[in-house]
């Protein structure tokens, strides 16, 4: 059975850390969300998968490469032009060329895990549709079932008030008839899945598979913390590169080759650190924190419960708490985050966070001794001059001197 | 990233295995061989070297038989190390990817049973392992010897008495092609493409066996299993290419992490020269092509960081130079490690007493044995005919042994050379960050397609950088281009610029940039479009009719960035002349004719 994969989407909601990679790139746990789509599908033996890419398409393609160092086959087809609101089916039309048989279709979004795509193969006569449960079900597509049955008697995009907590996880099994759907669809200008799928229901039963294995999405980039610690969840020990003298390190802790750990440091799981880093000496890192390739972290520096992405470098005395740091990301010495509930200026408005820090876009340079309150976005390539007390959203390319 | 083909079918074996092969050539491999079951006897060749100087003589035509291409990442390529493997009688052989983690204790288990291996590798146990496990009946012995391994393997065996390939998969890929009459099994689905679409892909645990006329597979608990056929519908470059165009874009592309993987282990503990042996006084470089100008570049970087005088030879003209009193350090660079003209000119520096360090990256490649000391870029495989990563990558490992030969020199402090190390870390983001920009880069690419003349100007170290953009262009774009410091142009080559000839110039804030500035006023005053490449500035905005901003970079370690704008911009101009990117026309990829 062949897999397609939407990887079409930037994921805007996730500004400023889809600037230069699509959101199904962006690392959790140091792997990218779309890896471990990938990953789950190869342990349930679906090798054949063809994603539809779009975005900054390179960055999944010199990832991905033809699938071979993943043990899958992986092709590619383009969705040069989106539609403007949402076009899952549009994107999925886009493979209709390489699918001659039954197939699943799912976002390359969400982090799921084996078990999530085995419920589906359980009972995959097509046409079927994988919910699960969610306490807030309005950011979703919420499903109604048919009175006692496994039908699906409605599917509303992002409703204000939820009928039910069931919401769908956009995993599907279809024949190729429904190419033949999305095209009479797309003729009334409607380009996403679930308006295609509405329409299918009028003919055909669409049954509801229900799941309570792994489905997480992150659809702001404060989610991303929680993302990222569950990803850390089921991580194993294993540590390569140079340890030095009196490192401690507790729990389960991946550290990556060539990466030199100095004395002194502490380590607590779960954790992981990437390949060619420099940490400490004595530094700091605390539990459900990544740090990807190539990062420097200084002496007597504490970093928890934070995502920092490849290449970052933070200086000398500074806290870095529920925080999400960008690609390339340099910051100097006594740099602190603060952890508080607070009020969040996203793309889309303002919502309410709970114990967030800061979150700093991608090549943005802070100078020493900088303040960020809580909840503060600083968009990408940025520069903050010395002393700075941030207490507001900053958006990419500014100066603030 | 080995490559395995097996066939059982009437048409030429050997013809078979070599095309299959062939068409796995993409990976990339230092060796190759196949072993041919043919009048009840196993015939194996198999040799370190190209796949066409491999099999020149003639193979057996019938009836069945495995190949094999090797890649070493770990243990030498050599002779012995190359599969297929034979076990100690000589009636069965297996071909091997993957790594099989007990493999310590099953050779010492059969090692006790007297059984004798010919190679270091931990594929060869799986032959005699098989012949141990041998009770008459070949496909129970495999199975028993499958079921014994651990760790991950796409293996396929033959015995000299049976009509059978016997194959089985974990976590290494292998699909089964299915013809009429004929039956195939290959790591990979391109080996297959020329005899058969229709393909079935195993499942790890999954056992099979394939003779001409048939294939029945086994799942992991040994039931008999169908496993669907699918016909496959892409053809075969394309899948090599894993999404891209060409493979000099994939490999453009590639640089972040090459970069990555060079630096790797490195920064943090560098082991792989130890200069402290030697007593380097002054430095050359000695190359080719592309090579030669990272050896140009190596020369700037060595007199900053290693502050030690550099000379720059190309390896065709060293070797006929006369015999100098002095015997410099000598660092040799050629992606191949098989350029004839510079492992020739390894062979004449040794005869005149020079110490000498090749930088290649090709794994025990001939140039390594002319040497007394190997770094190896880790590139990974580059296809494109035209050098890109391998470029990049060469200039890396030229900071890195700048910064431990200045330390060894005892001219760089250890703070230096951190510093120095923290902007290394940078570089795969910042080169990253160029690849986003790609179709803007792209759009400045329309005037220089129509150009029949294109100048590239340079000043400091990126004088060379403005050499390899002007060959880039030269070896895929057919547009004649030509490198100078820039500072020359109005020693002669002013006299051919005019509206028609579009210049590149490079301009990064070292102690050039004024001298570039008025320079580019020059050019501009002469109506020649200027393209500038550079640090961000002004001045150079309004001087320039194109522009294209670098991440911000200290101009020692600009070159990187440079060179990766300069080939997206080769890129684009050949492929908006429709030229043959990857293989352009009178060119090989790797030079082994004087």
């Amino acid at each position: 059975m062949k897999a397609v994969i939407l990887a079409a989407g930037e994921g805007t909601r996730l500004r400023p850390f889809t600037a230069s990679e699509p959101k199904v790139m962006i690392p959790v746990a140091n792997r990218p969300i779309l890896e471990y789509v990938v990953e789950s599908l190869i342990e349930n033996g679906i090798r054949d998968i063809v994603m539809v890419v779009g975005y900054r398409r390179q960055r999944i393609m010199s990832y991905f490469g033809d699938g071979d160092d993943f043990g899958a086959d992986i092709e590619y087809v383009v969705q040069k032009k989106q539609p403007p609101h949402g076009g899952t089916a549009h994107a999925l039309y886009q493979a209709k060329e390489k699918i001659d048989d039954d197939f699943i279709v799912l976002p390359g979004d969400n982090v799921v895990s084996k078990n999530t795509i085995s419920d589906l193969l359980e009972d995959i006569t097509p046409p079927a549709l994988l919910i699960t449960r969610s306490d807030s079900p309005s950011k979703y597509g919420v499903v109604t079932l048919k009175k006692g049955k496994k039908e699906i008697d409605n599917l509303i995009e992002k409703p204000e008030e939820s009928p039910s907590h069931l919401i769908s996880t956009g995993i599907y099994s279809f024949t190729p008839k429904i190419f033949d759907y999305i095209d009479e669809s797309m003729k009334e200008r409607k380009y996403d899945l679930p308006s295609v799928v509405q329409k299918k229901m009028e003919d055909k039963e669409i049954r509801a598979i229900k799941t309570e294995a792994t489905w997480i999405d992150a659809v702001y980039p404060w989610d991303l913390l929680h993302v990222n610690s569950v990803a850390l969840g089921d991580m194993e020990k294993r540590i390569n590169g140079l340890i030095g003298e009196n490192v401690i390190i507790k729990g389960d802790v991946k550290i990556g080759e060539g990466t030199r750990i100095r004395g002194g440091t502490f380590i607590e799981g779960p954790a992981v650190i990437g390949e060619g880093c420099d940490i400490g000496p004595n530094a700091c890192i605390l539990p459900s924190t990544s740090i990807g390739d190539n990062a420097k972290i200084e002496p007597f520096t504490k970093v928890q419960n934070s995502v920092v992405m490849n290449g970052v470098q933070i200086g000398t005395n500074s806290t870095i708490e529920n925080t999400v740091i960008g690609e390339g990301v340099r910051i100097g010495n006594n740099f602190s985050t603060f952890i508080s509930d607070a009020r969040v200026q996203g793309d889309d408005g303002f919502h309410e966070v709970r114990e967030i820090g800061t979150m700093i876009a991608e090549d943005t340079e802070i100078d020493s001794g900088v303040i960020v309150e809580p909840g503060v976005i600083i968009g990408k390539n940025c520069e903050i001059r010395y002393g700075r007390t941030i207490r507001e959203n900053i958006e990419s390319e500014a100066k603030a001197i | 990233m080995c490559g395995i083909v097996g066939y059982a079918g009437p048409k030429n074996v050997g013809d078979v295995l070599i095309r299959g092969l062939e068409r796995l050539e993409y990976r990339g491999y230092d060796s190759a061989g196949v072993a041919i079951r043919s009048d009840d006897e196993i015939y194996v060749q198999k040799k370190k070297g190209r796949i066409s100087d491999l099999f020149q003589g003639d193979l057996p035509t019938e009836s069945l038989g495995i190949g094999h291409t090797r890649w070493a990442t770990h243990g030498k390529p050599a002779d012995k190390n190359a599969h297929p493997f034979l076990d100690c009688q000589e009636n069965i052989s297996i071909v091997h990817n993957g790594i099989i983690d007990n493999f310590n204790s099953i050779r010492d288990e059969l090692t006790e049973k007297g059984h004798e291996f010919s190679s270091e590798t931990d594929s060869e146990i799986i032959a005699h392992l098989i012949e141990e496990n041998y009770d008459g009946d070949f496909l129970k012995s495999f199975k028993k010897t499958i079921r014994e391994l651990e760790g991950s393997y796409a293996v396929v065996a033959i015995h000299k008495g049976s009509d059978e390939l016997v194959v089985a998969r974990n976590q290494s890929p292998l699909v089964i092609g299915i013809g009429s009459g004929e039956n195939l099994v290959a790591s990979d689905a391109p080996a297959l493409l020329d005899y058969t679409k229709n393909i079935k892909y195993l499942q790890d645990g999954d056992i099979a066996r394939i003779t001409n006329q048939e294939v029945e597979i086994w799942d992991e608990d040994n039931t008999l299993v169908e496993r669907e056929t699918k016909r496959l519908n892409w053809d075969v470059e394309d899948a090599e290419k894993g999404g891209y165009e060409h493979f000099m874009l994939k490999e453009i592309f590639e640089q972040p992490k090459a970069i990555h993987d060079s630096l790797l282990g490195r920064l943090n503990n560098f082991e792989d020269v130890d200069f402290s042996k030697y007593d380097v006084d002054s430095v050359q470089f000695i190359a080719c092509g592309t090579s030669a100008h990272a050896g140009y570049v190596g020369r700037y970087i060595f007199e900053k960081i290693a502050k030690v005088p550099c000379t720059v030879e190309v390896s065709s003209e060293y070797r006929y130079t006369s015999s100098s009193e002095s015997s410099p350090f000598t660092i040799f660079f050629s992606q191949s490690g098989e350029t004839l003209d510079t492992v020739a000119a390894a062979r004449e520096a040794n005869r005149r007493g020079c110490d000498t360090l090749a930088v290649t990256n090709v794994l025990d490649s001939s140039i390594t044995r002319e040497v007394d000391e190997v770094i190896y870029t880790q590139a990974g495989p580059e296809i494109g005919v035209a050098a890109t990563k391998t470029f990049t990558t060469q200039v890396i490992i030229l900071y890195l042994l700048a910064i431990e030969l200045g330390l060894a020199r005892g001219v760089l402090s250890k703070d230096e050379a951190e510093n120095y190390k923290d902007e290394l870390r940078t570089l795969p983001r910042k080169v990253e960050r160029i690849l986003d920009d790609k179709e803007r880069i792209k759009k400045k690419t329309k005037r220089l397609a129509e150009a029949e003349d294109i100048f590239f100007v340079g000043r400091n170290i990126n004088y060379p950088v403005a050499l390899e953009g002007a060959l880039k262009l030269k070896e895929i774009a057919y547009i004649h281009a030509a490198g100078y410091p820039a500072g020359e142009l109005k020693h002669g080559p002013f006299a051919l610029l005019t509206e028609e000839t579009p210049v590149i110039a490079l301009a990064v804030r070292d102690q050039t940039f004024e001298k570039m500035l008025g320079n580019i006023g020059e050019i501009a005053a002469r109506d020649s479009p200027v393209f500038v490449v550079g640090d961000e500035n002004k001045e150079l905005k309004k001087l320039a009719d194109e522009r294209y901003f670098i991440p911000k970079v200290p101009p020692l370690f600009s070159p990187i960035l440079m060179n990766v704008v300069l080939q997206l911009t080769a890129y684009y101009t050949a492929y908006r002349l429709d030229r043959d990117i990857d293989k352009p026309r009178n060119l090989a990829k790797s030079v082994t004719v004087e």
